[in-house]
């Protein structure tokens, strides 16, 4: 899924995913011809917690409207403590983003396992709208 | 010592005996015989009594499994066999398979899906639904790689003496892509104008749908995609390649042999020089090949396929010897020269004015140079040329033509529909008669003197000899005879410069086809008869090909030919129903408008025809190599030269987790799997409810309706005796009532109907999980089906005997029927383990020494197992059963290690 094809009113949203858990849910919300915001651009990567709370803001500052980050949620199979780790990287982005005078709203984490297709479409369509409103 | 433990199968057994082994610290090897691990658990949609979701929990045991440091998996690998040593320890053989892709390249992106040319049954969706040949098994597979199925080459594309790959042509075709059948063509082979009129087809001899309806016309499809191309690309698309190595390489004559060498050696960055005695280019196809079967703008075309790499052809030129060719820079020659000279006949007026060899005949007829107007012309002979020169001679305004052969029409050389077209187009035949004299005039034929003959005794050629008949003397009037009796090798050439056979031609190595002279190469034989140049084209590749080696320098002995096996007719007949589809054939244009006519008379396929006779394609091989997916793949990542690896692994102790087979419904006929449409199994029923499911909807597979009465008939091959299958699986009672549970979710106004003999649900929570079902309203009706028939729309007639109800013997209507099918033992894990002292037990599951006391602990020591392979279990239970096993062996080679 590319960023190509969003209008104006599609934010453009980056998503990291892990390619052990969320990125075959993200892959079957395709496969099983779900509508989800054409802004989304997933990236994947072994674990959640390896995102950068500075990637996150660069994300952002480099013309993103929200970053999303799919979290294994207790089942990864590399890092146990995944989902706190994670959940830190966010917080300290989100304090960065407030710093520089953004909303720390832009920034969404939520746990996508390998069948949440429909929790994926749901989690783009409701962060489409609150990036929407912002 | 490779590995502590190898454990095969990597199911949720599998997986879980590998984790408690790997966290324990032993190294584990894990072969899975599919491209994913995961087992059929991650195919479920949800466990029962919890309801939790069945892939949720596998895809994490899964990435644990395949990211642990102490566990190594072998995905598309089989066991081939496991052998015992001396010491105690297992020496295991294992075969990765060749899924020709690249686990290490492959970055899991399905860009190959979307190309895939051939599609399948997807058996990951228990054939619901279509998948290609190459995929990634599911979206959740680990490792998420893509493979290719194959089921060996399509015998098609295994028989082509030149190595075309027919059956990827065709399914390109199939796909509408007929520009890129062409080039695929030209992979392979140069001349694919020429092929698709002239070729003999060995493909279509080959093609398993012959064994149906009719063999696929894939020299129709050939021609059509040739045709199309070459309208659309009058020149070719490429030129001379940019990286020319410098070497250079010198052919003797411009025949099929010697063209494809030359195409291929200038590919591969040769300077070619063809020298072409001749005044034009193409041997066999100019000189001996009539228009009216191939035209010359086509001719031409095929050509410039070669002409265009940069290959020089110099006509008019002689090569006086190989010496001189190496003096002018050569760095190499294969000599090619097609020579053949048309055998004489020894009778009186041989030397008369009208009596012509036919390669001369046929040579001047091609070139217009001949008129025949109001002769009569005799042809001698039976094979190819005799038939072709006869055509040629109605061409060239001949009043009557006559062909005379000693045999009878079964025995003549040329082939049948040729014979039967040249009848057609007014020749006349006239089997057993030989030629006595040829009787002249001033120096000029007038007559032939014509003896009968009978066919006697089999002679050297094991054709019935023909022996003449005494006093059966005629004499017809010709003014033109054509002695068309034979072909012999032609003038011997570069006397003197390396060996030669008794007959003159030269010795060849077979593999290689170089000659005594080193960096000199040549063509074993000529052929005169244009429908076999396709042998002509397997030479010239093949000395291209050992050419090339030779001067790159390459001393390791290489084979040419690596094909792997082929698929048989068997193998693809009992994988397909065949449905009977009409051929198409190519016809050929009205007997009286050719017959006086250059113009060419096989008329091609229509676009419609072509695409529906290349639909009747079974795929054989199933992978068809038309290598869409090659091209399209970002990571290079696809080698269709992958062989099978064997890998031997020295390991201390081996673990089966092999699990179950589900019974195949078939096997009860009178339920009618297979033949009606909506009724399905259990696992397919599984698959429409799992959040993976095809369509994301549950429908029935006939009509794709929503069903809205829906049955279930449980104990489908177990504990049934007609089918030998008297054991009761454990676990079909409790999915049933799951799927019926989650068809009230997924379909709230749908009825859900169970026929049951007995409900067991005797686990934690299992009997509180039947209440639920009941209470939500689903039926349970105690009795066994008899037969289930189908309606004309589609719906199933369940024919059964109402026993707790007391409505007795009933037939009851519903629109989608699900049979439960039972779960049977694996024969696998004993085969692979020959010789071993494994047993089974009583329901040919494998025994272990103590259930009660000793789980997972079979009659051979150091073996153990694992799951269901061992009886049929659930999850849970399958999980406890895993872990136990994993136990038993950690203590064995605890045992092992200490007593050392």
């Amino acid at each position: 899924m590319s960023a190509e094809g969003a209008t104006a009113r599609d934010p453009r949203i980056l998503v990291f995913s892990t390619t052990g858990i969320s990125d075959p849910g993200i892959d079957l919300a395709g496969s099983a011809h779900m509508n989800y915001p054409p802004g989304v651009t997933v990236i994947g990567i072994p674990c959640s917690s390896g995102v950068r709370p500075d990637w996150l803001v660069h994300a952002i500052e480099k013309g993103f409207d929200g970053v999303f980050v799919a979290a294994d949620g207790g089942d990864c199979a590399l890092v146990p403590d995944c989902t706190a780790r994670t959940a830190w990287a966010m917080e300290r982005a989100q304090q960065m983003l407030s710093e520089r005078g953004m909303d720390p709203r832009r920034l969404k984490m939520g746990a996508i396992c390998s069948v949440c297709a429909e929790p994926f479409v749901n989690h783009m369509k409701q962060f489409g709208d609150t990036l929407r409103k912002l | 010592m490779d590995y502590d433990a190898l454990i095969v199968g990597g199911g949720i057994a599998g997986m879980q005996s590998a984790l408690t082994l790997g966290d324990m610290g032993y190294r584990v090897l894990l072969v899975e015989k599919e491209p994913s691990i995961g087992g059929r658990m991650i195919l479920l949609s949800k466990v029962f009594p919890t309801l939790d979701c069945a892939s949720c929990i596998s895809t994490p045991k899964m990435a644990t499994t395949a990211h642990h440091p102490n566990i190594t998996v072998m995905t598309s690998a089989d066991i081939d066999g496991i052998e015992r040593d001396t010491d105690g320890s297992f020496i295991a053989r294992v075969r990765k398979k060749s899924t020709f892709v690249d686990p290490t390249a492959c970055i899991g992106c399905a860009e190959c899906e979307r190309e895939c040319t051939v599609a399948i049954a997807d058996r990951f969706n228990f054939d619901l639904i279509a998948s290609r040949a190459i995929h990634i098994a599911f979206p959740q597979a680990v490792p998420k790689k893509a493979v290719i199925a194959s089921d060996g080459i399509s015998p098609c594309t295994y028989t082509c003496p030149g190595g075309v790959e027919a059956h990827g042509y065709v399914s390109l075709v199939r796909a509408g892509l007929y520009e890129e059948a062409f080039r695929l063509h030209m992979k392979d082979a140069p001349l694919p104008g020429s092929l698709s009129r002239l070729c003999y087809a060995p493909c279509e001899k080959q093609c398993t749908r012959a064994l149906a309806e009719g063999k696929i016309e894939i020299r129709g499809a050939k021609r059509f995609m040739t045709d199309y191309y070459y309208d659309r690309h009058p020149v070719p698309e490429y030129g001379v390649p940019a990286d020319r190595n410098g070497k250079r390489v010198a052919v003797v004559g411009s025949g099929p042999a010697g063209l494809t060498a030359a195409y291929f050696l200038a590919r591969n960055g040769y300077a070619v020089t063809i020298f072409e005695s001749a005044r034009e280019a193409g041997g066999v196809l100019r000189d001996a090949t009539p228009p009216y079967r191939l035209p010359r703008a086509v001719l031409e075309r095929d050509l410039h396929n070669i002409t265009a790499l940069g290959v020089e052809i110099r006509t008019r030129t002689d090569v006086a010897s190989v010496a001189d060719l190496k003096a002018q820079g050569f760095d190499a020659v294969f000599i090619a020269p097609g020579t053949m000279k048309a055998k004489e006949i020894d009778i009186p007026g041989k030397d008369l004015g009208g009596v012509v060899d036919p390669l001369t005949f046929l040579k001047s007829a091609i070139d217009s140079k001949i008129d025949l107007a109001g002769k009569r012309v005799a042809v001698v002979g039976g094979g190819s040329v005799a038939v072709d020169s006869a055509r040629m001679a109605l061409r060239c305004g001949a009043r009557e033509v006559d062909i005379y052969y000693r045999r009878s029409r079964k025995e003549m050389p040329a082939h049948e529909t040729d014979v039967q077209a040249a009848l057609d187009e007014g020749v006349k035949l006239h089997e057993l008669r030989a030629p006595m004299r040829f009787v002249g005039e001033g120096g000029r034929l007038t007559a032939i003197a014509l003896q009968e003959t009978k066919l006697g005794a089999p002679d050297a050629s094991k054709r019935a000899a023909p022996e003449p008949v005494a006093g059966s003397e005629t004499e017809v009037a010709a003014e033109v005879v054509i002695v068309a009796v034979g072909l012999l090798p032609g003038a011997d050439l570069f006397p003197g410069e390396m060996e030669r056979r008794r007959d003159g031609t030269l010795v060849t190595n077979k593999e290689t086809l170089a000659t005594s002279l080193v960096g000199v190469y040549a063509a074993r034989n000529a052929i005169i008869d244009p429908t076999m140049i396709i042998q002509s084209i397997a030479l010239g590749k093949r000395a291209a090909f050992h050419m090339d080696r030779y001067l790159r320098g390459e001393s390791e002995p290489a084979s040419f030919d690596l094909r792997l096996p082929r698929v048989t007719h068997e193998e693809v007949l009992s994988r397909n129903a065949i449905t009977t589809r009409a051929p198409e054939k190519m016809r050929m244009l009205d007997p009286l408008e050719r017959a006086r006519s250059n113009a060419e008379i096989e008329v091609a396929l229509s676009e419609d025809a072509v695409r529906a006779e290349t639909g009747r394609c079974l795929d054989c091989g199933i992978c068809s190599q038309c290598h869409q997916c090659v091209e399209t793949c970002p990571a290079d990542a696809i080698h269709f030269d992958m062989r099978p690896e064997l890998v031997s692994v020295r390991v201390r102790s081996t673990l089966l987790a092999t699990g179950f087979q589900l019974f195949d419904a078939r096997r009860k006929p009178l339920y009618g799997y297979g033949r009606h449409a909506n009724v399905v199994t259990a696992m397919q029923m599984d698959r429409l409810l799992a959040p993976t499911r095809p369509y994301n909807a549950v429908l029935r597979p006939s009509d794709g309706k929503a069903p809205s009465n829906i049955a279930f008939v449980l104990c489908t091959g177990s504990r049934d005796c007609t089918v030998d299958s008297r054991l009761c699986s454990r676990v079909c009672c409790m999915y049933s009532i799951k799927q019926a549970q989650l068809l009230m979710g997924a379909l709230p106004l749908a009825e859900v109907t169970i026929y049951f003999m007995d409900i067991r649900a005797f686990g934690k929570g299992y009997d509180e999980f039947f209440e639920q079902a009941k209470g939500m309203g689903v039926y349970f009706v105690k009795g066994r089906v008899a037969k289930i028939e189908e309606t004309t729309d589609g719906d199933l007639l369940v024919s059964h005997e109402d026993i707790s109800g007391g409505a007795g013997k009933t037939v009851a209507q519903h629109d989608l029927v699900v049979l439960s099918v039972g779960l049977t033992a694996n024969p696998k894990a004993f085969s692979i383990l020959k010789d071993a002292n494994v047993e089974a037990d009583a329901f040919n599951f494998v025994r272990e020494v103590d259930e009660d006391l000793e789980p997972g602990r079979t009659t051979m020591e150091g073996v153990f197992v694992a799951g269901t392979a061992a009886g049929i279990r659930d999850i849970p239970d399958t999980i406890v059963h895993a872990s136990a096993a994993a136990l038993q062996v950690a203590a064995y080679l605890r045992t092992g290690e200490v007593n050392q």
